[in-house]
């Protein structure tokens, strides 16, 4: 009944693909513009170009402005790489196909704003030397290309519905409730090592901010706290829908209908080694979307349409069979 | 933790999470300060009304096993009891019922007489 059924290449690929494709052209266009003005404008720039600031905004590094040009399109380039990469070999969930198109319009926009930025403000002086940096510089340079990049993830369409057609894994451990009996599974996960990787790089950053006198940092630092506090503090959660994971400020928030799951079942996960690290992630195996925050016992749910679902939680074997048998419940009430 | 409730038993709803609850906290699966889901939340996953859960809630307030305020929901306060010996002489007990060849349903009246007396 449903088109998928006789593509044999799972249709994420080619979502995968268009989303690729548009973020990483957006991408290039940003920073290309943002060449292509400094360029035309390059009599207006002294011959070398401010390019790095030590403490109090004071220019510690000077370029040619082609040799900024290139540098800074170099950059972009590597990163639009970079996310096309994941995008194109792990892109099978909507969350990461969404994530790798804002990070592609990010880094093209970062690519601009530091081109603009460094030259707009050393425009008409002759040396670099009296190019001090000001404040709004940076957090202009640092939180601008998130605007773009917000409106670039809204725009990735999500996963549609997709039920999946076959019985869930008859070998796949099963809750033993009777046909009457109604359950909920839920539990918190919070903590592990991501947190103190957090509090280090939050510190660390207010301690920069107190030292440089460069208070803007302290916005990158409220910002990055409220990043941490997001990813490390879930509530999961099976019943009759399926599974929840939520963050405990509600966001970000992972889904799985009932009918889209194919098995549940108890993996032991190593963060750096599965996920390259902690919070949300995508694995390396297959483009599985992970909530890691410790390493060991983990819940994976194998899901419709080539997706995979990870998350870092104690008791995993009893919200698996669980989960398998609102699964089959889900199957018996869509035959009735 | 898991929760539970089956419409069909004749045990009221309500008391049914009751139990549950009183024995996560016997046995440490629940522990002193964790917090239960929101009663809102624990409704709707079990298609329950949610005075059911807040009846439940408030008689393990009763009990002295949670702390309701306002703010933080119910928040655990029993501590965990050792249940080695009463495990332990369930374990014989059954046994000791499947030697006798008792059927599970007489064994269950053997126990609920026990308790009442």
């Amino acid at each position: 009944m449903n088109a998928h059924h006789d593509s044999p290449a799972p249709t994420w690929r080619r979502r995968a693909r268009r989303s690729t494709l548009w973020s990483t052209l957006v991408g290039l266009g940003l920073t290309g513009a943002a060449a292509a003005v400094v360029w035309s404008r390059r009599d207006q720039l002294p011959d070398q170009v401010a390019t790095h600031w030590g403490a109090g905004g004071v220019p510690d590094d000077t370029m040619s402005v082609t040799g900024m040009i290139v540098v800074a399109t170099a950059t972009t380039v590597g990163l639009l790489i970079l996310f096309a990469a994941i995008g194109l070999a792990w892109g099978s969930s909507a969350s990461t196909r969404r994530t790798t198109a804002a990070a592609a319009v990010w880094s093209g926009a970062l690519g601009a704003s530091l081109l603009l930025v460094t030259a707009g403000f050393q425009r008409g002086s002759d040396t670099p030397d009296t190019a001090t940096l000001p404040g709004w510089a940076l957090a202009v340079v640092l939180l601008a290309p998130l605007v773009p990049a917000g409106v670039a993830a809204f725009l990735v369409p999500g996963d549609p519905h997709q039920p999946a057609e076959e019985p869930v894994d008859p070998a796949a451990p099963r809750a033993t409730l009777s046909d009457s009996e109604r359950a909920v599974w839920i539990r918190r996960v919070t903590g592990g090592p991501g947190v103190w990787i957090g509090v280090v790089a939050v510190a660390g950053i207010v301690l920069l901010s107190l030292l440089t006198q460069l208070w803007v940092m302290l916005v990158l630092a409220a910002a990055m706290a409220a990043l941490f506090a997001a990813m490390f503090a879930f509530v999961v959660q099976v019943d009759s829908s399926g599974l929840v994971a939520r963050s405990a400020l509600g966001w970000p928030r992972a889904r799985i209908p009932a009918d889209e799951v194919l098995s549940a079942s108890v993996i032991q996960v190593n963060p750096l080694g599965d996920f390259g690290g902690w919070g949300w992630r995508v694995g390396f195996q297959g483009g599985r979307v992970g909530i890691v925050l410790r390493s060991g016992e983990a819940l994976l749910v194998e899901r419709s349409g080539g997706r995979g679902f990870v998350v870092t939680v104690d008791g995993a074997a009893e919200a698996a069979a669980l989960l398998n048998t609102m699964a089959d419940r889900a199957r018996s009430d869509a035959a009735s | 933790m898991l929760w539970t409730v089956d419409p069909a038993s004749d045990e009221p709803l309500y008391a049914q999470l009751v139990t549950q609850a009183r024995l996560a906290v016997t046995r440490g699966d629940l522990t002193p300060g964790e917090r239960l889901p929101a009663a809102r939340e624990l409704a709707t996953s079990l298609d329950l009304n949610v005075h059911t859960v807040l009846r439940a809630y408030q008689q393990l307030r009763d009990e002295g096993l949670v702390d309701l305020r306002r703010s933080r929901g119910a928040v655990v306060t029993g501590t965990p009891a050792d249940l080695t010996a009463v495990e332990e002489a369930l374990a014989r007990f059954v046994a000791a019922a499947r030697q006798a060849r008792l059927s599970p349903e007489a064994t269950t009246t053997l126990l609920q007489e026990e308790l009442k007396r």
